[in-house]
């Protein structure tokens, strides 16, 4: 381990970063729209671990145990796996500028959305994320289909492009086909439903979602991590990463499909959170390095820590109302992204 | 004088008396000044409110085409209103609107006839000679372009939707009809706040929860200002809610912790979100993990109520009617 | 290594690339393809390097055929160049050059002293070790290229292709690429547009319009008989006292004689 990780330095760099990450957790256990005292939230964490502990009132204990903490947890994997994404994409890609939604699957989730509580789809048996998460996946599909057929015979080197291309050819139908719904069937209720949705919301997180967030997380995140040679080695392109040994087709083809899953399933519990996957991959470029084998554990971590302090402010901003968390990903994304930009431009030329 | 002539000369006396109203006739609504100088010959509503409220005042036979309903009809008006076409579920277009001819449009919110109206702006109308008339409960004291919804700047009453009945019986020369409807509501309205002082509510709270986007997400729940939150006040309730919104969404968490002694819940016909139904919300309410701890669901103080009295129609006034009926059997347990 | 191509083929979109091409490199020698543009010489070395499949015909490295090798062995035995592989990450020199042991790592052999050993060895054999902390992105492109040299030398290859590694070069690098494939043991193939420095190498093959025109050796093939119907210009070839090789002028039409 010592050769793979290069030394004791970048262990404990790890060890910080989740330090960071249980504090960020427990921030979100102790602030929230209502008050509880700490000694309250101590006891609760021992009860539920099975320890004695002073009684705690039922409804304070629910809030922190089944609101507060799922809610968290939730952040952390949504967090984590869009920033995961982001690096994945923009390694294959080899375009700085992709997020987990250029394949357009944010776009097919709230066609999905809207077709279920708009149109009615499922008749009721299909809930807001299970359309969602159906309609990820068939603008995934169209996406990879329109893609192939674009790039027909010609060399590999423009099958990025052309799945870049596609993305966007996908996201805009999906998106007017979203638009169409909304403005043919829907009455003023349902549209402030879908669009408070569309722009990401971490409410309503319970366990049982817990139960399929973090596992497909670490899943993903695992797969992810296996391949980091691969990525570093598409540096300088396909080709050169071929020549390297890696057989590029097959990584990318799973890479790029675990990336869709992680994506579809985050986005379907939690509407499209923006800037995420974005800007957190450059910003740990920029602190650890280009190398995947660090910057993949250090993304991951600093995504979930951003996306579980971004919900603590969408909660606390405007007492007594929460915000989309979009929008504050957003307000810090953008100037962050900015500061980046110019940054690393003055790196590149020095 | 002649018989004749003294028959002719009463009946063309009590005739006009009958038709009492004078014209032209002017009206401020909601921003706009609409004159009219005679009844017209047909109207185009749209919203379920304007439609129910025009059958009230006997104008059925008027009614061009109505749009945009939320529930089945109320009974009372089912055959009049088998009789009227139905331009759209939802929202119809213009040009469906305009086809009709008709000699007024009646809306239910602004949100379909207003400055950003779906169905097209009161300017639009008025150029083609259609006079437009907006039921005054979404615009009197209330500021449309804040909040989705809109947000109240003050407590919405009963007074909005009589306002509502007596300048639409005035615009078709029948003011008595609107006279007559308003002054049967008001009694129902005063046996109501009777009953409900009867009970002596002190202490009392409530929680109308409407519906939600996704099942276990934050409600939207009915504000301070909008016609649940005048139902309460006039029954002597207080609502937890107190943002001026028409129908905020509300973290469960913030909700729980108020506890309040009632929770009302909207019964709705439409079937978008798997909470619109009465059941599925009853069922959140027994399994979620800190709902099921407030004491109104602990106790049973769950009422139901129908969506449409919760918006200011004149349904409102029935709303007012169920919740004291459901106070009176819950106090008496 | 030896390298052998038996009659390759390769059509792309349609328009046929490749004709019935065979040649063959010996072990340790250099071989220069050169050809006018569109004949086929990038084609050829990527069909060899295995990042092209042929339409017929097939490749063979070292006794092996290349479309039945898994690509990892390829890419240990054999090393590609390309023009002008740049990259928008803010990659250090010294990552960049240790990219080239990624055929030799797995998770059973991580990184190591012996890699890194082998890393610092090509940095310095590309004269490049005072910028290893250097941004790729920040150098030059006669840099940038011998970076990228260093990194197929730090894949420890067999045999190396490189496709115009002299483009866009200043004269100085231009030499001492050439210098580098002069000095080097193993196999190399490269394709040149200047045909000067095709004199450097032990072997020539000219291709026109996908088809191999001429094979041999420079001072065989390097001749206005054979070069002037090629490439479509007049050729004349001279002595200079300065280098041990003749030297090929050229001009528009052909040179009266």
């Amino acid at each position: 381990m010592q050769f793979a990780f290069g030394g004791v330095r970048p262990a404990l760099t790890l060890l910080i970063g989740v330090a960071i990450m249980v504090a960020a957790l427990g921030f979100a256990l102790v602030i929230g729209e209502t008050r509880i005292p700490l000694a309250d939230i101590w006891a609760v964490l021992r009860i539920e671990a099975g320890y004695p502990a002073r009684e705690v009132n039922p409804i304070d204990h629910g809030i922190l145990w089944s609101y507060r903490l799922p809610r968290a947890i939730i952040a952390l994997s949504c967090g984590a796996s869009l920033a995961l994404s982001g690096v994945v994409l923009q390694a294959l890609l080899r375009n700085p500028l992709s997020d987990p939604y250029i394949l357009g699957l944010s776009a097919g989730a709230s066609t999905g959305a809207v077709a279920v509580a708009i149109l009615g789809f499922g008749a009721g048996a299909l809930s807001l994320s299970g359309g969602a998460f159906i309609g990820a996946m068939l603008a995934f599909g169209f996406v990879a289909w329109l893609a192939r057929m674009a790039r027909g015979n010609s060399a590999q080197a423009t099958s990025s492009l052309a799945l870049l291309l596609a993305g966007v050819a996908g996201a805009q139908l999906f998106h007017a086909l979203t638009a169409l719904i909304i403005a043919k069937s829907a009455d003023a209720n349902q549209a402030r439903g879908i669009m408070f949705w569309m722009m990401g919301n971490l409410s309503g997180s319970r366990w049982p979602d817990v139960y399929l967030a973090v596992p497909i997380t670490l899943i993903g995140s695992a797969i992810i991590c296996l391949h980091f040679r691969a990525l570093d080695a598409m540096t300088f392109g396909r080709e050169a990463a071929q020549s390297m040994g890696i057989r590029t087709g097959l990584v990318m083809g799973v890479l790029i499909s675990t990336t869709a899953l992680l994506t579809a399933v985050m986005v379907s519990m939690t509407g499209a959170i923006g800037f995420v996957g974005l800007v957190v991959p450059h910003a740990m470029r920029f602190l650890v390095g280009v190398g995947h084998l660090r910057l993949i554990p250090a993304t991951a971590l600093a995504g979930g820590i951003f996306l579980i302090l971004a919900d603590i402010v969408a909660r606390m901003l405007i007492p007594g109302q929460t915000l989309p968390i979009g929008v504050v990903t957003a307000l810090v994304g953008a100037p962050a992204f900015a500061i980046i930009l110019v940054r690393s431009s003055r790196a590149h030329s020095g | 004088m002649n018989k004749i002539s003294l028959g002719v000369a009463v009946a063309t006396l009590s005739a006009s008396m009958a038709m009492a109203q004078d014209y032209p006739l002017t009206i401020e609504n909601c921003g706009h000044t609409v004159t009219f100088d005679v009844a017209p010959e047909s109207v185009v509503s749209i919203g379920q409110a304007t439609s129910e409220a025009l059958y009230l005042l006997g104008l059925g036979d008027k009614v061009a085409g109505t749009a945009v309903w939320f529930t089945d009809v109320l009974p009372e008006f089912a055959e009049v209103n088998a009789k009227v076409e139905r331009l759209a579920d939802n929202t119809p277009s213009f040009e469906a609107v305009v086809n009709k001819r008709p000699g007024l449009v009646a809306s239910q919110y602004e949100w379909y006839v207003g400055p950003k109206g779906s169905v097209g702006t009161r300017e639009q109308f008025h150029d083609l000679s259609v006079p437009t008339y907006i039921w005054p409960a979404d615009c009197v004291g209330k500021d449309n372009s804040v909040g989705v919804d809109g947000t109240r700047e003050e407590l919405v009453s009963t007074e909005v939707i009589y306002q509502g009945l007596i300048e639409l019986s005035q615009i078709f020369g029948v003011p008595e009809a609107g006279e007559k409807a308003v002054a049967d509501l008001k009694a129902r309205e005063f046996a109501a706040i009777e009953r409900a002082k009867a009970l002596d509510l002190t202490d009392t709270s409530a929680l109308f929860w409407f519906s939600s986007a996704k099942m276990d997400a934050d409600p939207y729940v009915a504000g301070a200002k909008g016609a649940p939150g005048f139902i309460m006040k006039q029954l002597g309730i207080e609502n937890v809610v107190d943002s001026s919104e028409e129908w905020p969404t509300v973290g469960w968490e913030t909700l729980a912790k108020a506890n309040p002694t009632y929770v009302v819940l909207a019964d709705l016909q439409r079937r978008k979100f798997p909470a619109d139904a009465i059941d599925v919300k009853k069922g959140f309410l027994a399994t979620d993990p800190v709902a099921r701890h407030m004491d109104a669901v602990k106790e049973g103080r769950v009422l139901v109520l129908d969506a449409h009295a919760m918006d200011a129609t004149i349904r409102t006034i029935s709303g007012l009617e169920l919740l004291a009926d459901a106070m009176e059997q819950a106090v008496s347990k | 290594m030896r390298i052998q191509a038996d009659n390759i083929s390769k059509s792309i979109s349609g328009k046929p690339i490749l004709r019935d091409v065979s040649l063959s490199i010996e072990a340790g020698q250099s071989l220069a393809l050169i050809g006018p543009n569109g004949s086929g010489k990038s084609t050829l070395l990527r069909v060899i390097a295995g990042l092209l499949a042929a339409d017929s015909g097939h490749i063979t490295i070292g006794g092996d055929r290349v479309d039945r090798l898994p690509r990892r062995k390829l890419a240990q035995r054999l090393g590609f160049v390309t023009q002008e592989a740049g990259t928008t990450d803010a990659i250090p020199v010294r990552e960049a050059v240790k990219l080239g042991r990624t055929p030799w790592l797995s998770f059973a052999t991580p990184f190591g002293a012996k890699d890194r050993d082998i890393v610092e060895a090509a940095m310095q054999q590309m004269a490049i070790e005072s910028y290893k902390d250097k941004l790729f992105n920040a150098l030059s492109g006669g840099e940038k290229q011998r970076v990228h040299i260093a990194r197929v030398l730090a894949q420890t290859p067999q045999a190396f292709l490189l496709d115009e590694p002299t483009n866009h070069l200043d004269i100085r690098h231009q030499i001492a690429i050439m210098d580098w494939v002069k000095a080097q043991q193993g196999t190399v193939a490269l394709a040149l547009h200047d045909l000067n420095h095709a004199f450097a190498c032990d072997r020539v093959a000219v291709l026109n319009a996908g088809q191999l025109a001429a094979f041999g050796t420079p001072s065989d093939v390097l001749v206005p008989e054979i070069i002037a119907p090629v490439f479509q210009v007049g050729v004349h070839q001279s002595k200079s006292p300065h280098v041990d090789h003749p030297i090929l002028t050229f001009a528009k039409e052909s040179f009266a004689t």
